[in-house]
């Protein structure tokens, strides 16, 4: 089974609300695995569903070899689950919740626990109604990251941290890696599931509309140029798979479509390159590739009109 | 962006009239007042329905003088004093004074529990969920939010006061001055209570521990004034010390004094001048004193989801169960008042009892149905209660571990289960323990707390039927008051309304044996329980087919 997590075709309605339209998903057994898209496209209703909480309409959902309805208990063992709106129980402190949640899962080992509490700057002392936002996804985080699971799903796990703690995230999710630990990251946040993840999906609208590895993804989108050149590159705009070109104080600058970019920079040569810069494709181009075709086409006629 | 600049001399002239600290009071009023626009008029409601009640069903259930005189003897002596007050004028009864010196103190109480809530939930409330510091980022002075909750107040209580004068002068038919010195002695109590609780929401960070600061406050006030009024006809010395005596001493109907009522108005501007004192010391959102930390790791005996449910159920049944068992202690003690009254108890009344016979036992078995009904409102509201864990999202992340939703739901049902057990039986003792102190009989304990503890399988079907809903319809999981409503018109009411006999079996409370009346029955008690459980195990059932839902 070198699958981790095999979903095919999932459906799920609520009442006339479709969440989820024909979803797939593949996740390899060890990688970490980026679960993009914008609110309500259906990221937290298939992570309910791979936890047993929902029961699928259609399609079916492999987790760990199990089917997570039948076999949650069981299933749950294996893995441990960090959700998005971390509600605490308001007379408990964060250290019994922590407690709580490791014990129901099997187990908890207390020096791991502990240093993780360091780690994140969490106080486990405090009563579960007085923590931020921030801090009881700490404690949910922690409960996670201390058992000894094969799977992690994180459903935004750090949309309440600061900055200096998502770095301990991340630090925490690169070792869980090396661990051999197969890791599903939802997020909105494009920057963290670019750091870690070894591929990403994205899915829209309850559909699954991009998979595989950030490499390969980056071919269906646009690489940015930003070059300083002898002679005027205006002509380049001509070219095909070449868009948004603007010239300013001798720079130019454009996006040049991935499997366009080799005769471009080989024209680019031509008129004597004195400065290059070229950036990769981020996740929010391509997310504004699936969710953004009004927002580009906005962009081209007012580009257009400007011409 | 002109627009915004065009208007912001205009909003800043709207604002000039309130400046300094209570800038922005009149806004907030309003806002309040939209905000519990449902909440205000259920209030001013409930207390005129209470008042409806109380004033027509005396009048309905006593139809002669002779019947208001012979009920009057139970309010009478040392007991009723506790439970009731000084009972001004019961040595001259009539409807009026009956109904002021036997519930007047329970009107008057319904208004300090209003304000305390009104109170509490405009100022702590909002401080705790970091609202108010949206509203104070604005042209809001600091003393605002705290002054427009006691206008809200003065203004509930206002209305209280308007309600309770129309039922008691236009339905009841009662004098108007004395009527309206009633009233306003049940405003004046909410206002020592609004200005109690602007001065516990000061102190604590929480919103509930600061009604419940009020709250004990006014268990407190009616602690000294129950042994200031047991000590003394009339009340004695000690009964001044307590608010809750104020309004009582003004004897409407009696002596119809006004100026007891100007010691309420004085106490609640001290507490809430006091509240105002505070409030300036601290910050936004802290207390006076420092939350202090819990434990860092779980209790060792907390590692399974139904230790767990012990956990989270633990609070609610401690305080129920002392909640019974003073109750209980209370109610049982009155027996002996019971029993020196009976001869001269309405027919409607002793039917109700059981019959001229056995009034004692009648008196208790219906104290232990009473108390089972109440404990029929614990199992409800903890089912309730899941529901809430399931839809705040604290369920979620709990069947994200190993635990399997038949355990989870299996244990709470259990644990509320024993928690009915374990508050009958407080009451039960609580019951023997008064009964057998008023009326130097120990032999029969044994049989009282029986008693109550034998209604647990009605309770327990209760409970299935809650337990039922949450499985497959946990938005209909308030039907089971239906349930409940009707064990208290069958169980109660049903004597004196005349049911038809049918209707008596569909209440689980009719097939438990009315102790110490009849012996106890030991089929039926089986049978209820075996049903509660099949019942319970097909909403399991359910629940384990269904979605959960949160937020």
């Amino acid at each position: 089974m070198s699958e981790a997590i095999t979903v095919t075709g999932l459906q799920k309605s609520f009442g006339k609300t479709r969440a989820l339209d024909g979803l797939d998903l593949h996740i390899d057994t060890g990688e970490v695995h980026g679960f993009l898209g914008p609110n309500g496209a259906g990221k937290t209703t298939t992570l309910r569903i791979l936890l047993g909480l929902l029961r699928a309409d259609g399609g079916e959902a492999r987790v760990l070899g199990g089917d997570p309805w039948a076999d949650a208990v069981a299933l749950h063992r294996r893995l441990a689950y960090v959700p998005g709106d971390v509600e605490l129980w308001p007379n408990l402190t964060g250290g019994e919740a922590i407690d709580l949640f490791a014990r129901l899962r099997g187990g908890v080992d207390s020096t791991r626990r502990d240093e993780l509490c360091e780690q994140f700057g969490l106080d486990p002392t405090k009563k579960g109604r007085t923590y931020s936002k921030g801090n009881r996804q700490k404690v949910a985080l922690v409960a996670a990251l201390a058992s000894d699971v094969e799977l992690l799903l994180l459903d935004e796990p750090t949309a309440g941290l600061d900055p200096l703690m998502e770095v301990v995230f991340q630090g925490f999710i690169r070792e869980a890696r090396v661990e051999g630990r197969t890791v599903l990251l939802s997020s909105h946040i494009l920057a963290q599931v670019e750091v870690l993840a070894d591929r990403v999906s994205i899915v829209r609208e309850g559909r699954n509309v991009e998979s595989g590895s950030l490499a390969e993804l980056r071919h269906l989108t646009r690489t940015t140029i930003t070059a300083e050149t002898v002679t005027p590159a205006d002509a380049l705009a001509e070219l095909r798979g070449v868009h948004d070109l603007h010239e300013m104080d001798g720079q130019v600058r454009f996006e040049v479509d991935g499997e366009l970019l080799e005769p471009t920079v080989r024209r680019l040569a031509e008129l004597g390159v004195r400065s290059l810069v070229a950036h990769p494709p981020t996740l929010e181009q391509l997310l504004l590739r699936h969710y953004g075709d009004d927002l580009d086409r906005r962009d081209s006629t007012t580009a257009g009109a400007a011409r | 962006m002109t627009t915004v600049t065009a208007r912001s001399p205009a909003s800043r002239a709207t604002h000039r009239g309130g400046g300094g600290t209570f800038a922005g009071t009149w806004t907030l009023v309003g806002f309040m007042v939209r905000r519990d626009r449902i909440k205000l008029p259920a209030w001013a409601l409930g207390i005129a329905l209470f008042t409806l009640y109380y004033t027509m069903a005396v009048r309905a259930a006593y139809s002669t003088e002779a019947d208001l005189r012979g009920v009057t003897q139970m309010i009478e002596g040392p007991m009723g004093a506790l439970l009731t007050g000084p009972g001004y004028g019961l040595d001259a009864v009539n409807y009026e004074r009956f109904f002021v010196s036997g519930y007047g103190l329970y009107v008057i109480m319904l208004a300090g529990l209003m304000s305390i809530l009104l109170v509490s939930r405009h100022t702590r409330v909002e401080e705790q969920t970091g609202r108010s510091e949206l509203v104070r980022a604005n042209v809001v002075g600091r003393h605002a939010q705290l002054t427009a909750a006691l206008v809200v107040a003065v203004i509930a209580n206002a209305a209280a006061v308007l309600t309770a004068t129309v039922i008691m002068v236009g339905v009841a038919g009662f004098a108007f001055d004395s009527s309206f010195l009633f009233a306003c002695g049940v405003g004046a109590l909410g206002l020592v209570f609004a200005g109690v609780t602007a001065l516990t929401v000061q102190v604590t960070e929480y919103s509930r521990a600061a009604a419940g600061l009020a709250g004990v406050a006014m268990g407190a006030a009616f602690a000294v004034r129950a042994a200031g009024d047991v000590l003394d006809e009339r009340g004695s010395i000690l009964s001044w010390f307590s608010p809750l005596a104020w309004p009582q001493q003004s004897a409407p109907f009696v002596l119809d004094r006004w100026w007891p009522l100007s010691l309420c108005l004085g106490f609640a501007a001290l507490t809430a001048a006091a509240g105002y004192a505070l409030s300036a010391r601290r910050d936004l959102g802290a207390g006076l004193f420092a939350v202090r930390p819990g434990p860092a790791t779980a209790a060792a005996w907390m590692r399974s989801p139904i230790t767990v449910a012990v956990r989270l159920q633990r609070a609610a049944v401690v305080w129920w169960t002392l909640t019974f068992v003073v109750a209980g202690g209370l109610f049982g003690a009155f027996t002996t008042s019971m029993a020196d009254a009976f001869d001269e108890l309405p027919e409607t009344l002793l039917t109700a009892l059981g019959g001229q016979q056995d009034v004692v036992d009648g008196y208790l078995g219906m104290l232990a149905i009473m108390y089972a009904l109440t404990v029929g409102i614990y199992a409800i509201l903890a089912v309730q209660g899941l529901r809430g864990e399931e839809t705040r999202g604290r369920l979620e992340p709990v069947l994200a571990t190993a635990t399997s939703r038949w355990v989870w739901l299996g244990g709470h049902l259990a644990v509320v289960a024993l928690g009915v057990l374990v508050i009958l039986l407080a009451a039960g003792v609580g019951t023997a323990v008064g009964a057998s102190v008023a009326t130097g009989e120990w032999t029969t304990v044994g049989e009282l707390v029986l008693a109550h503890v034998a209604h647990t399988p009605a309770v327990l079907l209760i409970l299935a039927i809650a337990g039922l809903l949450y499985g497959f319809l946990p938005r209909l999981i308030g039907v089971t008051w239906v349930a409940l409503a009707w064990g208290l018109l069958t169980g109660v009411f049903g004597p004196v309304l005349k049911l038809p006999g049918w209707t008596y079996d569909l209440s689980p409370f009719e097939h438990i044996a009315r102790m110490p009346l009849e012996g106890f029955a030991v089929l039926p008690a089986l049978v209820l329980t075996g049903l509660a459980v099949a019942v319970a195990a097909v909403g399991m059932a359910g629940f384990r087919r269904r979605d959960i839902h949160s937020n």
